[in-house]
């Protein structure tokens, strides 16, 4: 694993990159350029043999998903970045649209070449100001020479680029919620079937692709299918892979690994735990993944050992907890973050959610009964796959896996009629 | 055409049918809130949560009848097994948690979807015991617009209102605001919900969250009385259900008809019964401003039109008779040797009710039977309205004491008053009917069997909701009276009888017969040039006025 040199991030901390010039002196546009002298169909069958699976959380192949587009040309096609990365804990697409915007376009530029959409939107999250600046430069850049516009560098293959920020809803970051805003709607989720790859954006087929996923392209066409599948754990889980690791550890950030690396590796690839602290407890892919425990240390963080293992890899935003953590406050905040964050059409997850951040509080609080625990498991069963979207799911993850996982702690909060753990000041103002 | 099984019941449905309505076919209701087969799917309830299986392979999870389309053979749905119970005991659980429960003074109480479903999916217990319930303080009694009256503590949010402003009345005055738990149905700012189509949000609400103005605490519903009706507020002739308590109507409410108003009616339509409320009421019958009986009423008439041989008798019909009591006062015009009939209607607002790919049904005259009255027998004379035209009359009968504005005007009634004699028909004591030699109570179209002829020419059948009270009699009842004092063949009429009759007798109304009178009203055959004439008059009246 030593002799992993890093896809993705290479430009990272290259101030150069951020130009045309300097991009492309560090081997920039070399895919595109590749690109655009191969058929679409034959750009797609490579990045299917790449086995590159989404970045964003669900680990749906990218390639299939691009040939899902009907290949008629009665109606545009878009495509649609998802850089609206609002999952807790995640914040790997920041790095790389603050770092190395042109490369995110490239990947855009070839997709769409791929699946003949002539329009691409980046739909940016609200509070990433600093991304969306960057990016509209690098935007602005490529279009003067010509890499945007009426003729992608002189091929005659049309694709303009946009730039869309968000206005801060987690719920926008769900595909079909995105797809609402970007025109202009409610930010909330659509009843699927029809899929967005037949009726996404403005009624037109448009695939919708994370940042990370996209910038994987660039490389699959330079390296070709089969460097990238020699990265990795197995034939479905391929590819470099960006990990967000956040919460007690020395050195939290974003690190790039090849995927399927143990998370003791990454664990001490960020420093080892906090001050020396045991670890108790982490949540390997983001708010909606359920929470592991140090049994699990030597897992490889991969989308089907960690779907194996009882959670998710999702957006593979890593929190690591030590000993001195509630689990039960812990889980009520992130119930609390997904009760916030429901759109509130479908029934489970608006009550739902809600409802278990009442019970969880109340928990939390020394007011919890007995059978609150028995009672959360059921509410986690009415919520799961019965809500319109994701986000119930979602929101179960965690507190599913804390009555599974830790019942012994919630055991600890009923009978002492208190919370065991030192009290922050601030639980209530929404710390 | 696909075949699908719904718990063990196979149909054949079209195409793109969703699993809702096949379900409806095979007689399984599958329970929904959100759902309304004139509205956009979004599936956001999640109470039709069904178990499907594909040529035996059963899909990973419940799916929502309401977005699962049938497309091909081999579906199998269920709706009983215990993975969709437990669903559905979930969701109404959901459901109710954080309603306020106040069944007691809500309005909706009785047909309400919160009540039926708990009463067949839910539990009977809360587990909701130690948190305190969301409400919306300050949204408990919101009116909306002129007509609606918001509680958003009983809001489920499934936001047909929404879609139906959106979507059918295409105004778009509701949203959906904030977020969450805490989201909320309310107008846009500075907008009101005034459409002219407002109060059908109150008929699709499922529960008591959206209440009609006024309605709001008249009735508990289980109460009410409801027989099938017609709208008599225009031409277009909705079909309504009409609601009473012992003769006193309490609502309208539209009644499913796809030809004509679809699943809608308009407010206009559904304020249009006040009339039966707020107008004196005829309750016996008059001869010389003085009450007296049936008999000798009838007598004075039968012998005034019997010695008027020579002298010009006329009739002064009106929009709002039935087709069968139009019929039997053209009979009776017959037999007077009259050929001077006609059937003043007035304009009113032009109400439209959209429909399912049809276009919409509009309706600007003010009366439900101008085209039928016309059909059977008292079309064809000259305006008796104008200049002096009653003066002439030995006698005038006006079938209808509150045919129009004009007769609750004081010139018009001094001006029909010139006739010699002057027979007035009606339920309203209008100034007319005071004015009158001869004033006959009779019932309104709550109290009568009938049939109306609606803009489209199609004849619609209506029941009597309540029997008239005091001397009022059915005015079919009453000519028949009346005739069998000239031929006694026309003694025992009743609305059934005559519609036979005169479909026997009028090229229009060939072929049908009461008892074989589709739900939806059937179609005439209406020779091209025969009803133009006044068609022709109306517009010219209409332009003029515009």
């Amino acid at each position: 694993m030593a002799a992993f040199e890093p896809v993705l991030t290479k430009n990272v901390g290259k101030p150069e990159a951020l130009t045309l010039k300097g991009y492309r002196q560090l081997g920039g546009y070399e895919g595109l350029t590749k690109a655009l002298t191969m058929e679409p169909d034959a750009i797609i069958d490579e990045v299917k043999k790449s086995g590159l699976r989404g970045r964003g959380g669900a680990g749906f192949p990218a390639g299939m998903k691009w040939s899902f587009i009907p290949k008629g040309k009665d109606k545009p096609k878009y495509l649609v970045c998802n850089a609206d990365e609002s999952e807790p804990g995640t914040f790997k697409d920041r790095l790389l649209m603050e770092n190395d915007p042109h490369q995110l376009i490239e990947g855009c530029a070839i997709c769409c070449y791929a699946v003949s959409a002539n329009t691409c939107y980046i739909y940016i999250r609200g509070e990433y100001v600093k991304s969306a600046v960057i990016l509209e430069q690098a935007l602005k850049e490529a279009y003067e020479a010509g890499i945007l516009g009426d003729s992608v560098q002189g091929s005659g293959f049309k694709l303009n680029m946009y730039i869309h920020r968000g206005a801060g809803a987690y719920i926008c970051g769900e595909e079909t919620g995105m797809l609402e805003s970007l025109e202009g709607k409610r930010g909330q989720p659509r009843v699927k079937p029809p899929f967005p790859a037949v009726v996404g954006a403005f009624g037109a087929p448009t695939v919708i692709n994370n940042v990370e996923t996209l910038c994987n392209v660039p490389h699959i066409l330079t390296h070709g299918a089969d460097w990238f599948k020699s990265i990795g754990t197995d034939e479905r889980n391929t590819g470099p892979k960006l990990y967000a690791i956040s919460g007690h550890v020395d050195r939290p950030g974003t690190y790039e690994y090849p995927i399927g690396v143990t998370f003791r590796e990454m664990l001490d690839g960020a420093g080892g735990m906090w001050r020396g602290r045991q670890l108790k407890a982490f949540i390997p892919g983001g708010a909606s993944a359920p929470i592991l425990k140090p049994d699990q240390i030597d897992i490889k963080m991969d989308f089907d050992t960690v779907a194996k293992a009882g959670s998710m890899l999702g957006s593979a935003a890593v929190i690591v907890m030590d000993e001195t953590t509630c689990m039960v406050r812990s889980v009520a905040r992130l119930a609390k973050f997904f009760n916030h964050e429901s759109c509130g059409q479908c029934t489970p997850c608006r009550e739902g959610t809600n409802w278990m951040e009442l019970v969880l509080k109340r928990l939390e609080h020394g007011e919890g009964t007995e059978s609150d625990a028995q009672k959360l498991l059921s509410i986690c069963k009415n919520i799961g796959g019965q809500s319109l979207c994701a986000l119930g799911d979602a929101a179960i993850g965690p507190v599913k896996s804390l009555v599974d996982r830790f019942p012994e702690e919630i055991e600890q909060h009923v009978r002492e009629r208190a919370c065991p753990f030192p009290q922050p000041r601030y639980f209530e103002n929404g710390a | 055409m696909p075949k699908v099984t719904i718990n063990d019941r196979t149909v054949e449905v079209e195409a793109g049918t969703n699993v809702i309505d096949a379900g409806l076919k095979a007689g399984v209701l599958v329970p929904h809130y959100c759902y309304h087969p004139r509205l956009s799917v979004v599936g956001q309830c999640r109470m039709c949560l069904v178990e499907i299986s594909d040529g035996g392979k059963k899909m990973p999870k419940l799916q929502t009848a309401c977005s699962s389309y049938v497309m091909k053979d081999g579906w199998s749905v269920r709706t009983d097994t215990p993975e969709v119970a437990e669903a559905q005991k979930g969701m109404m659980e959901f459901f109710l948690i954080n309603h306020p429960l106040d069944c007691p003074i809500c309005d909706q109480a009785g047909e309400c979807g919160l009540q039926d479903y708990s009463f067949k999916h839910g539990v009977a217990y809360s587990r909701f015991q130690y948190e305190d319930k969301r409400t919306y303080p300050g949204r408990e009694r919101i009116p909306l617009g002129a007509n609606v009256v918001l509680n958003m503590n009983r809001c489920i949010q499934c936001t047909r209102c929404i879609r139906f402003t959106e979507e059918i009345a295409g105004t778009g005055e509701l949203g959906f605001f904030n977020r969450g738990a805490r989201v909320e149905i309310g107008t846009f700012p500075g907008r009101e919900l005034n459409n002219p189509l407002a109060t059908c949000v109150v008929d699709i609400c499922p529960v008591g969250a959206l209440t009609s103005t006024r309605f709001r605490f008249a009735e508990r519903v289980w109460y009410l009385d409801k027989k099938p009706s017609i709208c008599t507020g225009c031409e277009v002739g909705c079909n309504i259900t009409m609601e009473q308590r012992r003769g006193d109507i309490k609502r309208y409410k539209p009644r499913f008809n796809v030809e004509v108003n679809d699943y809608w009616m308009c407010d206009y339509g559904r304020a249009s019964f006040e009339r039966y409320k707020q107008q004196p009421r005829l309750s016996s019958p008059r001869l010389a401003a003085t009450n007296t009986g049936w008999s000798q009423a009838l007598d004075a008439v039968h012998s005034r039109i019997a010695g008027a041989a020579g002298g010009e008798i006329a009739f002064l019909g009106s929009g709002f008779l039935t087709t069968e009591e139009a019929y039997l006062f053209g009979k009776l015009a017959d037999l007077a040797g009259s050929q001077n009939r006609s059937v003043p209607v007035d304009l009113g607002t032009e109400w439209t009710i959209p429909r399912h790919q049809r276009p919409p049904i509009k309706g600007r005259e003010a009366a439900p039977n101008r085209r039928g009255a016309e059909l059977a027998g008292l079309g064809g004379g000259h305006d008796l309205l104008d200049g002096d035209a009653a003066a002439r009359c030995a006698v005038l009968v006006v079938c209808d004491s509150d045919f129009g504005k004009a007769a609750w005007d004081p010139e018009t009634v001094a001006r029909l008053r010139k006739a010699k004699f002057l027979v007035v028909f009606g339920w309203a004591d209008s100034p007319l009917a005071q004015a009158a030699d001869v004033a006959l109570p009779v019932a309104h179209h709550g109290e009568k069997d009938g049939t109306f002829v609606n803009v489209e020419w199609r004849v619609q059948r209506f029941e009597k909701a309540f029997p008239p009270t005091g001397q009022v009699r059915p005015a079919v009842e009453v000519l028949s009276d009346l005739l069998s004092r000239f031929d006694a063949a026309w003694a025992h009429q009743s609305a059934s009888t005559v519609f036979d009759r005169l479909a026997g007798e009028l090229p229009a109304f060939a072929g049908l017969s009461w008892r074989r009178l589709p739900a939806t009203g059937a179609s005439l055959h209406v020779p091209e040039a025969h009803p133009k004439v006044s068609d022709q008059a109306a517009e010219a009246a209409s332009e003029a006025t515009a």
